[in-house]
């Protein structure tokens, strides 16, 4: 599997609109994103349950590691769960 | 052996750590939260490196990929392993973007040879730029990843032996996969070469989704399992050398003297494994 993969795995995990197109229609989706035919056969025989899993708990991760802004915020921030690995 | 034991450094655990420096060994560091650090916070890690040993914990390098690993990041570690002399630095075995799309969290690469011949590279390239001995860390994975066509446990043992780097073995991130995944454990720890194993991470987590499909997120916010503390065992049965044990927790609380008490069940189930290996002669890998 090339970068090119991990780029497109990078997409569907981080975009939930990216995903959902993908999850339609997985080879359009992979062929439109330049993968092989190997890469494409990959991709459309996903893992459905853990890609959606994966894709929420990557946005909450995302949204745990973001800077606080407000005092609000950095008091929630404090006081919240991190995952650092 | 001096095996050790200690904790995950956290700014709301900081006088846990300083009023029982007694009862911890070591104290583990999150690197990146460091890489653009003022002078003062580094004086202020340096002194924690004057009352306890430190080792440093990457998690934004995403060394196991296909792509090439990120030369500012490096720089950036290879910086902070200067100013603060840990005992030894980890990454994870894990990519974190892709095409310039930042995930945000660990995620599991294809397993196959691209990512093995990615890791080698970078993990080559990590302890040039670095200087320091490096650990890598299994992660823990909600979605099977596609594109691999072998087993975790062989894209492991293939990536330590092509790098000959050492194994941070996280063991609530093996307890995880094999509930996941469906695999026996304790089996996966035996098959580990055993020489290999540096240091261990223990940690809890809690299960989502619904009951068909419900998945184990490693989420380092809950208790230590017993599942956790069994392996423990068996990986201090297999492993040849002295242990860095580390309890991370990353929230929820609670009083320090229960984090202390886990590390408690963690030297006791530790000193079993040592017994056992010494009274079987143990033939892990």
């Amino acid at each position: 599997m090339s970068p090119a993969f991990e780029a497109f795995l990078a997409k569907i995990y981080v975009d939930a609109d990216a995903r959902n197109r993908f999850l339609n229609d997985p080879h359009t989706e992979a062929h439109r994103a330049g993968l092989t035919p190997a890469e494409c056969a990959a991709a459309a025989d996903i893992d459905r349950v853990g890609l959606a899993m994966a894709g929420a708990s990557f946005e909450a991760k995302r949204r745990a590691h973001k800077r606080p802004q407000s005092w609000f915020e950095r008091l929630a921030y404090f006081f919240g769960g991190r995952n650092r690995s | 052996m001096n095996d050790r034991f200690g904790i995950s450094w956290r700014p709301e655990l900081a006088a846990g750590v300083f009023s029982n420096q007694h009862r911890l060994d070591v104290v583990e560091v999150i690197a990146d939260d460091y890489f653009d650090a003022s002078r003062k916070e580094i004086d202020a890690l340096r002194t924690l490196r004057t009352q306890l040993p430190i080792v440093l914990h990457g998690i934004k390098l995403g060394l196991a990929s296909a792509a090439e690993a990120d030369r500012t990041l490096l720089d950036k570690m290879a910086r902070l392993v200067d100013l603060v002399e840990p005992d030894f630095w980890s990454e994870h075995l894990a990519f974190v973007r892709g095409g310039g799309i930042e995930i945000g969290h660990l995620a599991a690469p294809p397993r196959c040879s691209s990512t093995v011949d990615g890791a080698r590279r970078n993990i080559r390239s990590a302890e040039s730029v670095v200087g320091a001995k490096l650990l890598m860390e299994n992660i823990a994975t909600l979605i099977d990843p596609p594109g691999s066509d072998r087993s975790e446990l062989e894209w492991i043992c293939e990536i330590l032996a092509a790098s000959r780097c050492d194994l941070l073995l996280d063991l609530h991130n093996v307890h995880a996969n094999s509930q996941n995944f469906g695999f026996d454990a304790a089996d996966f720890i035996r098959r580990v070469p055993g020489k290999s194993i540096a240091a261990i991470h223990i940690a809890g987590g809690r299960w989502i989704g619904r009951a068909a499909q419900k998945r184990l997120l490693d989420d380092h916010l809950h208790d230590v399992p017993d599942a956790v503390f069994d392996l423990l065992e068996v990986a201090a049965e297999c492993a040849t050398r002295p242990l860095t044990v580390i309890l991370e927790r990353d929230g929820h609380y609670p009083p320090f003297d229960d984090l202390l008490g886990e590390l408690e069940r963690a030297r006791t189930a530790v000193a079993k494994g040592r017994r056992m290996r010494e009274v079987l002669n143990v033939t892990c890998v």
